[in-house]
């Protein structure tokens, strides 16, 4: 079913303030070029594992210790690849159904 | 008013020694106490090589608490490049760096610093002919003063 409200997006990193927020950027232009309505925060691992965000973005060695807090865990390497965010949002979003 | 600073051809043995002269940068510039480096290095230490962001590039950073005295911005160039252990993106070549005296007062220029990044900042560091240069564009980079870039 459709998303009748803004998604919550959780951009995850060890200390919350740097690299998250790079992040954080990369996946609201992504979420932009989508149409997708969403809100995204970003913070740290310990922070986040008391948050029930839609979708949750990070490296590998983070996302790996976080795979249950979201239906839609999506794993990044480089946080300069648009593109290739883009296409992982546009693939786990539409298998929610969540995007328009 | 962000604080910017910059270091080119710098020799590093490893990763530590790398994030140790990135954020020099920043107490060498006044924006970062004497402990930054390696509260820097501790971040590794303790939650992997994260810090690597994308191809080649690390954002070298710690807790405003740490040793943040204003925000700071630093680009450090090494003269060969050194391996972080990142699963996907060493070795690194380039080292951003930045610092914070309390968990806000960044975010404006770390989201202007993310902005241009995706515009392709890193190749016009990576492009920059010495020391002054590299300055020069980030400067121009995090103030929205394009330079001479």
């Amino acid at each position: 079913m459709a998303l009748d409200r803004r998604l919550d997006v959780l951009a995850v990193c060890g200390v919350g303030m740097g690299t998250s927020l790079m992040l954080k950027m990369t996946a609201e232009d992504a979420l932009n070029s989508l149409g997708v309505d969403a809100r995204v925060e970003n913070t740290d691992i310990g922070s986040a594992r008391g948050m029930s965000p839609d979708v949750v973005i990070g490296q590998g060695m983070h996302t790996s210790e976080l795979e249950d807090l979201a239906p839609v865990v999506i794993t990044v390497s480089d946080f300069l690849d648009k593109e290739g965010l883009v296409e992982q949002l546009r693939e786990r979003l539409s298998e929610k159904g969540w995007l328009a | 008013m962000t604080v910017v600073g910059a270091s080119d051809g710098v020799h590093a043995a490893d990763w530590r020694e790398a994030v140790r002269a990135a954020a020099s940068v920043l107490v060498g510039v006044g924006a970062a106490g004497p402990g930054y480096p390696d509260a820097c290095v501790r971040v590794v230490e303790s939650s992997g090589p994260y810090i690597v962001m994308a191809k080649g590039l690390a954002l070298v950073h710690a807790r405003p608490e740490e040793g943040g005295l204003a925000v700071g911005v630093g680009v450090t160039r090494l003269a060969a490049p050194v391996d972080f252990g990142h699963p996907d993106n060493d070795p690194v070549d380039l080292l951003l760096t930045f610092c914070t005296p309390d968990a806000d007062s960044h975010v404006a220029a770390l989201s202007t610093l993310a902005r241009q990044l995706l515009a392709g900042l890193a190749d016009r560091l990576r492009a920059a002919p010495d020391q002054d240069a590299l300055a020069a564009v980030l400067r121009g980079a995090v103030t929205g003063d394009r330079g001479r870039a």
